[in-house]
């Protein structure tokens, strides 16, 4: 595995490149089944991980966050634009060649319920995926999975266990050591904690940090949570409705958010500390339909600060001062 | 051992085994089983059933006949045993004869039969007389000494012969003098042979091609469903009866090209049960089609399919090891309702002529029951044991599948 030699991502290639990504769901009906609408989930979207970068995409439900995830590993297929992945553009990839990349780039999924096969033990389920992309030999696989188990802070007797005698927790752990079986450079984790007890979140979160400290992993995180990624991640891209609106470096989020849209989130989380306590915005109104998003702005419709410019074109993501991109046409510094 | 253990401890399991009702059912199915694999394993055989083994129509449960309808039985045996001992031109070698179909020759000397002859056509002289047997009490004595004579002229049956002579009379003979128990037994095989390779065959095609359409989608979804809706607009039974009846007259020796002809010399498909499975595995995968492509659109979905997914595996991979395995439940009741399902058709297949040929069935023993309208006159023993053997096969079925329905259904507790 190639890791840069520098501790500072700061300086090394990026990893992941997503560029001008669209996904649509087309909507069929009528006599002839023909496509009758189409849900925007994800609108033009490029970004770029870097290699050890923790990327964080927050949003609220159905703002096309996890439908980013997916189509970045391909379990949906892009409508158009580009994902370029270690210099090798993956996005019309066979299947076959695109198995050797897909051992590299890895998915932790949301329910942990729902994320692992139920007739199949804890072995079974490492066992399949270790032995389609080779990673060890026969006789190497059992302690590799308990090596694996152990990592995961799971035990060893946990082998032959079905998936119902876990808790969530455990079963996240699992999903956890399944992704990181194939010994992968790159992990999309989809909200990989929400489903959790509050308790049980900190001790996956911190699990996650420590693995990606030791595996120099670089992580795509998608959440909900503004103040999981913001304990958690290096970068973060706010979404709303498809689009990216704030592209910002995870240093005093606070202070530093410019995008309206953000702002209404950060406010609407609870501050600890009544010093830091800003105005409270709430937004008036609905998330729009994502079969019909309004023609300019995607936030024009909550917007506070709206003008009739922001009604008919949509603002660019434009760089700002220190790493930060904002698309607003009133957010002008 | 602790795999088997820990199935058995299972949710589903212990619902199962929770009501007294599916236990009795799970055993009569078992003693259904048990029959069903101790026939195929050589029990009782098709030549058994054809064979006659008494008089026509002879009551079953050792009811006591008619005096005028003992005389005739007893006449009839007579005449068969001295035609076979005496008719020969050999009396001493007839009686060597140890067994000649069902009618034996006692193991005594030409002299000792010749005086047990006379004897009976004396008693059968003096029963003559009388004008109607039925209505004349005083020649009872007479008319049991005949039928005592008449049996000390054939070899006693002994052992395993005794007894299954005996077992054979038990549910009495039917028209052509047949023992309606062991037709009934054998039965039992015929059906569970359809039933099973039926419900099995179909099950197995249902499951593949439903998770494939839910699967795949696309085109291959649209050609299954296609294929399913046409084959279920047409009448279940409609489709059953004209494909059973294309068989009819099949001759597999014409239908194949010469140099071939010699390797399916001795094939009889038309007399096998083959027509009646391609008639039940054209028509019956339909239901289990459908549930399971259901199923798997909802499986599709799950997280672990994505999993699966992003490892990189065939979409067969996936199929084979997560998808078709978590619709085991679905598999299993289907399987249940369609062993049912071809049962009954069979039986009602086999009534119209166009099953089962050439071996004893539920279906035709009914149809032959009913033929000339005997059984308005009383002889309900032949329609009986089939439908009764038939009703506790598939009630049993109905209550397991009912209660595996309810085992594995999540919203019921």
């Amino acid at each position: 595995m190639s890791q840069p030699k520098s501790e500072q991502y700061e300086s090394s290639k990026p990893l992941v490149k997503v560029k001008n990504l669209v996904k649509h769901f087309p909507k069929r009906g009528g006599v002839f089944n023909q496509v009758i609408a189409k849900v925007h989930a994800v609108n033009d979207v490029s970004f770029e991980i870097r290699k050890g970068e923790t990327l964080g995409v927050v949003g609220e439900s159905g703002c096309g966050k996890s439908t980013l995830g997916k189509a970045i590993i391909r379990l949906h297929d892009p409508t158009s634009g580009r994902v370029i992945f270690d210099g090798v553009d993956i996005t019309h990839l066979s299947r076959s060649r695109l198995r050797p990349i897909r051992r590299r780039m890895q998915m932790i999924f949301q329910d942990p319920n729902s994320s692992l096969n139920p007739r199949m033990t804890v072995e079974a389920t490492l066992r399949e995926v270790i032995r389609l992309h080779k990673i060890v030999s026969e006789s190497e696989m059992r302690s590799y999975i308990d090596g694996l188990l152990t990592k995961v802070g799971l035990r060893v007797d946990d082998r032959g266990k079905y998936p119902h005698e876990f808790s969530g927790g455990q079963k996240q752990r699992i999903g956890i050591a399944r992704a990181l079986a194939v010994k992968p450079e790159f992990i999309i984790a989809d909200e990989p904690v929400s489903a959790l007890d509050v308790s049980i979140q900190a001790q996956v979160l911190n699990l996650l940090m420590d693995l990606k400290d030791e595996l120099k992993l670089t992580l795509l995180f998608v959440s909900h949570d503004l103040k999981v990624i913001d304990h958690f991640c290096d970068r973060m891209l706010v979404m709303y409705l498809g689009n990216v609106v704030e592209e910002m470096p995870c240093q005093d989020i606070h202070a530093t958010a410019k995008h309206p849209y953000t702002k209404a989130l950060l406010a609407s989380n609870p501050i600890t500390d009544p010093d830091q306590r800003g105005e409270l915005v709430v937004l008036e109104g609905e998330v729009p339909s994502p079969y019909d998003p309004p023609a300019g702005c995607p936030f024009v419709t909550r917007c506070p600060i709206a003008t009739d410019r922001c009604k008919t074109e949509n603002p660019p993501l434009e760089d700002r001062a220190g790493n930060h991109r904002v698309a607003c046409w009133e957010v002008k510094e | 051992m602790n795999r088997i253990r820990n199935f058995f401890r299972t949710r589903e399991m212990r619902k199962l085994l929770r009501d007294r009702l599916t236990i009795f059912a799970m055993i009569a199915i078992g003693a259904y089983l048990f029959t069903g694999i101790a026939i195929m394993c050589g029990a009782i055989t098709a030549e058994t059933c054809d064979q006659v083994v008494g008089p026509n129509k002879l009551n079953g449960f050792y009811r006591e006949e008619l005096p005028e309808r003992r005389y005739d039985i007893a006449t009839t045996k007579f005449l068969q045993a001295v035609q076979t001992a005496l008719g020969q031109e050999d009396p001493q070698a007839a009686l060597e004869q140890v067994q000649l179909g069902r009618v034996r020759v006692a193991d005594k000397s030409p002299e000792e039969l010749q005086t047990i002859v006379d004897q009976i056509i004396g008693l059968r002289d003096e029963l003559n007389q009388s004008e109607n047997l039925d209505e004349d009490p005083a020649m009872m004595p007479k008319l049991a000494e005949m039928e005592a004579k008449v049996e000390q002229l054939k070899k006693p049956l002994t052992g395993m012969n005794g007894f299954l002579h005996n077992a054979s009379l038990w549910l009495g003979t039917d028209a052509q003098g047949r023992s309606i128990f062991f037709r009934g037994l054998y039965s039992i095989k015929i059906a569970l042979q359809i039933g099973l390779v039926t419900a099995t065959f179909s099950v197995l095609l249902g499951a593949f091609l439903g998770a494939a359409a839910g699967y795949l989608g696309g085109w291959v979804d649209s050609v299954i469903v296609w294929i399913y809706t046409t084959f279920s607009s047409i009448p279940n039974l409609v489709l059953l009866v004209v494909i059973a009846y294309a068989f009819t007259d099949f001759d597999l020796q014409k239908r194949v090209p010469a140099f071939m002809s010699s390797w399916v010399e001795g094939i009889d498909i038309k007399n096998s049960l083959l027509p009646v499975y391609i008639a039940f595995g054209a028509t019956f995968w339909i239901g289990t089609c459908r549930v399971i492509r259901g199923e798997t659109m909802k499986l599709k979905e799950m997280e672990y399919i994505h999993a699966a997914r992003t490892a990189g595996f065939s979409s067969f991979h996936i199929l084979l090891r997560h998808i078709i395995p978590n619709t085991a439940h679905l598999m299993l009741i289907n399987f249940s309702l369609l062993l049912i399902g071809a049962i009954k058709s069979e039986v009602i297949l086999s009534f119209l002529g166009l099953g089962v040929k050439g071996q004893p069935s539920w279906g035709i023993m009914i149809r032959d029951a009913g033929n000339n309208g005997d059984v308005v006159t009383g002889f309900f023993w032949e329609i009986g044991t089939a439908t009764v053997l038939m009703f506790g096969l598939v009630l049993a079925f109905n209550i397991l599948s009912d209660a595996l329905q309810d085992a594995f259904d999540p919203k019921h507790v």
